[in-house]
């Protein structure tokens, strides 16, 4: 009878202990734990969709959409159905048409063609899509703010005509200056590295170039600004930034803004910050996805992914930044430059006010070209940094557009060891044009003067 | 003082339990208490936009060097790990971790797989970022670059990510398990220019 006692008490010490190790290891947090409950998958919706915001005559009339959602099994297509809402211009009711499913995933499985006279309509058309999961009805509208900043797609009708013969790699344009030089490292007048050359290495990731032509580098490895001045490096900002991949643009008065990568659960958000550093105000994007940060008359603006929108960000919600959605990028002149990557090897950039192209130029390539990598209006045209490359190769183009076609242009190195945000590689400051390179040794800036023909 | 009365035998059991399973539950990694090697589910169709959805489930849930499970919730399990260590049993995938799932490639590189993993599955695959470039494996082959679409991928010697979406600017949205740091989510990225690139495909594809 005693040893039974014995056995018995031995048995509840054992289970107490044992379930109070656990428990209190759970508490101090250093254990897998039960998980948090899976998120409702009804809100999985997302959409791909390239909007043809610069279209040539001979473009087919569609637009094409891909929706993501969980199917009944996984791994199935979304089953879906929507409406793309059109109008001709910027201005009127929006008529409906119902989205068709494809079998065709390439360009989007649900299409809505253009009525023929919205497609020929010399002010081109604008639209926004409801798409919508069947089996959850959940609901996604891009752009997000529908018609209160709809798409807008306009023809070129008049755009000038560059064609450019097969690119010739390796004839590239030495520097004018090596504005920034800096090994790799974080002491003053290094430049962080993330990972090395074993794992991708990932460098500063943005830079921009101030009035006076001095030059400040996104240092996020080391959480800092780099302030360098004619070559040399004048001082460090420290920034509390993530140190993930972001890009970077200075107002007039000095801020910094850093657009910051999304991260676990976390939307994408522009930090702005003081010249000395300090946080001025940060505010999430509207959409999932950014892909460059530049600013505008009225400050920082982001061209946002799905929508493909430029969006006002200073101090306004995601509502309201998706309100005032707009194609191209806000320019001092009051205009938009809303530049499109067509097809594999052509790039429109057009000059855009109140809704119509003002002027326009198409870039046809023989080369496959990659991202426009900066469009920025100079003098009385348009300065243009391209990306051909084949499966072996890549080059940066810079063009100078003019109202007969390329006034100048020449190659460019593309430097580019470490990784950086995706559209930062190039400014233009004045009749500068600068970039941000690496190898892996150390980062730089070079300058090249584009009043200057080599 | 006798060391059979019942008071010490439960007292020197509960200690002897608390730390053993304290000890135990310390060393507990996400996929020791999470993950499974179940059997994947083979089926004969395989759609470009349905593995989308599959790579979106990953989104949010870390990335773990070598690894290949993660939940639905949003939260990285796994957070800070230290780089390119698989020991500590993170949530989430790699880049060819997460390519392996999405993809619904087999653990034999001579089949063309079709196999559906589950989400908790801890599997990451024969494949590196560089086995992809190269093509390797049956399901896979190289690709130009300018012909590919949503769910082809770029791939480095040193990294991986599949194509979401084209943007305007003619750079990309991928979809990529990209660094610790980073995580596994869509960002735009300019693989596609990116001579240290190189397209894959992944065959067989229904639709």
């Amino acid at each position: 009878m005693r040893a039974i006692r014995l056995i018995c008490w031995c048995a509840c010490g054992l289970a107490l202990g044992a379930a109070a190790g656990v428990g209190a290891v759970a508490a101090a947090g250093s254990v897998a734990g039960p998980s948090p409950p899976d998120r409702d998958t009804a809100r999985i919706i997302d959409v791909g969709h390239l909007p043809p915001l610069l279209r040539a005559a001979g473009d087919a009339a569609m637009l094409r959409f891909n929706v993501f959602c969980p199917g009944a099994v996984e791994g199935e297509p979304c089953d879906a159905a929507g409406d793309v809402f059109i109008r001709a211009g910027t201005a009127g009711a929006f008529g409906k048409i119902p989205l068709r499913r494809t079998d065709d995933v390439a360009d989007g499985r649900y299409v809505a063609e253009v009525p023929p006279d919205l497609a020929a309509s010399p002010e081109g058309f604008s639209y926004y899509a409801v798409l919508r999961n069947e089996a959850t009805g959940a609901s996604l509208t891009v752009p997000s703010a529908g018609a209160a900043a709809p798409q807008l797609s306009l023809p070129l009708a008049d755009a000038v005509v560059v064609h450019l013969a097969e690119h010739r790699f390796g004839s590239t344009r030495h520097t004018d200056a090596r504005v920034v030089q800096a090994p790799w490292g974080s002491a003053p007048g290094r430049a962080g590295l993330l990972h090395g050359p074993t794992f991708g290495p990932i460098g500063p990731s943005a830079f921009d170039v101030a009035a006076n032509g001095d030059v400040a580098v996104l240092d996020q490895v080391n959480r800092r600004v780099e302030r360098w001045h004619a070559g040399q490096h004048a001082g460090d900002i420290p920034v509390d930034v993530t140190g993930g991949i972001a890009d970077m643009a200075l107002e007039a008065d000095g801020a910094i803004d850093v657009l910051e990568p999304g991260g676990e659960s976390r939307t994408p958000e522009l930090h702005s910050f003081a010249p000395s550093g300090a946080l001025r105000w940060k505010a999430p994007i509207a959409d999932r996805t950014w892909s460059q940060l530049r600013v505008g008359p009225q400050g920082p603006e982001v061209q946002q992914e799905p929508s493909e929108q430029w969006m006002p960000a200073p101090r306004l919600t995601p509502a309201a930044q998706a309100s005032r959605g707009h194609p191209g990028r806000t320019l001092a002149s009051g205009k938009e430059l809303v530049v499109f990557r067509a097809g594999t090897s052509e790039a429109r950039i057009a000059e855009v006010s109140g809704g119509r192209v003002k002027r326009a130029w198409r870039i046809v390539s023989a080369t496959p070209l990659g991202e426009v990598q900066l469009a920025e209006p100079l003098d009385n045209g348009v300065v243009v940094v391209l990306r051909p490359y084949t499966e072996t190769q890549d080059e940066f183009l810079v063009l100078v557009l003019g109202a007969r076609g390329v006034e100048r242009s020449f190659g460019v190195d593309s430097a580019d060891w470490a990784e950086t945000a995706p559209l930062a590689r190039f400014r233009l400051a004045g009749s500068a044009l600068y970039q941000l390179g690496s190898t892996p040794n150390a980062m730089h800036v070079d300058r090249f003067d584009l009043e200057v023909n080599r | 003082m006798s060391l059979l009365r019942p008071r010490v035998v439960f007292l020197v059991a509960f200690l002897v339990a608390l730390s053993l399973a304290a000890a135990k539950a310390a060393l507990a990694t996400f996929v020791s208490a999470n993950c499974n090697y179940n059997a994947p589910t083979w089926s004969p169709n395989m759609y470009r936009d349905g593995s989308v959805t599959v790579a979106l489930v990953a989104r949010y849930e870390g990335y773990h060097w070598g690894g290949g499970c993660w939940n639905d919730n949003n939260v990285d399990e796994g957070p800070n790990e230290p780089l390119q260590t698989s020991s500590t049993g993170g949530e989430g995938g790699d880049c060819s971790g997460l390519t392996f799932k999405v993809w619904r490639e087999s653990l034999n590189t001579g089949d063309g797989g079709h196999y559906q993993w589950g989400r908790l599955r801890n599997v990451h695959g024969p494949y590196t970022a560089a086995d992809f470039k190269a093509g390797a494996g049956v399901p896979n082959a190289t690709y130009p670059k300018a012909d590919a679409i949503v769910m082809d991928a770029f791939a480095s010697s040193t990294h991986i990510g599949m194509v979401y979406q084209r943007s305007t600017s003619g750079a990309d949205q991928i979809v990529e398990a990209k660094c610790e740091a980073c995580g596994t989510n869509i960002f735009t990225r300019t693989y596609r220019s990116d001579s240290s690139y190189g397209g894959v495909r992944r065959m067989g594809w229904t639709g």
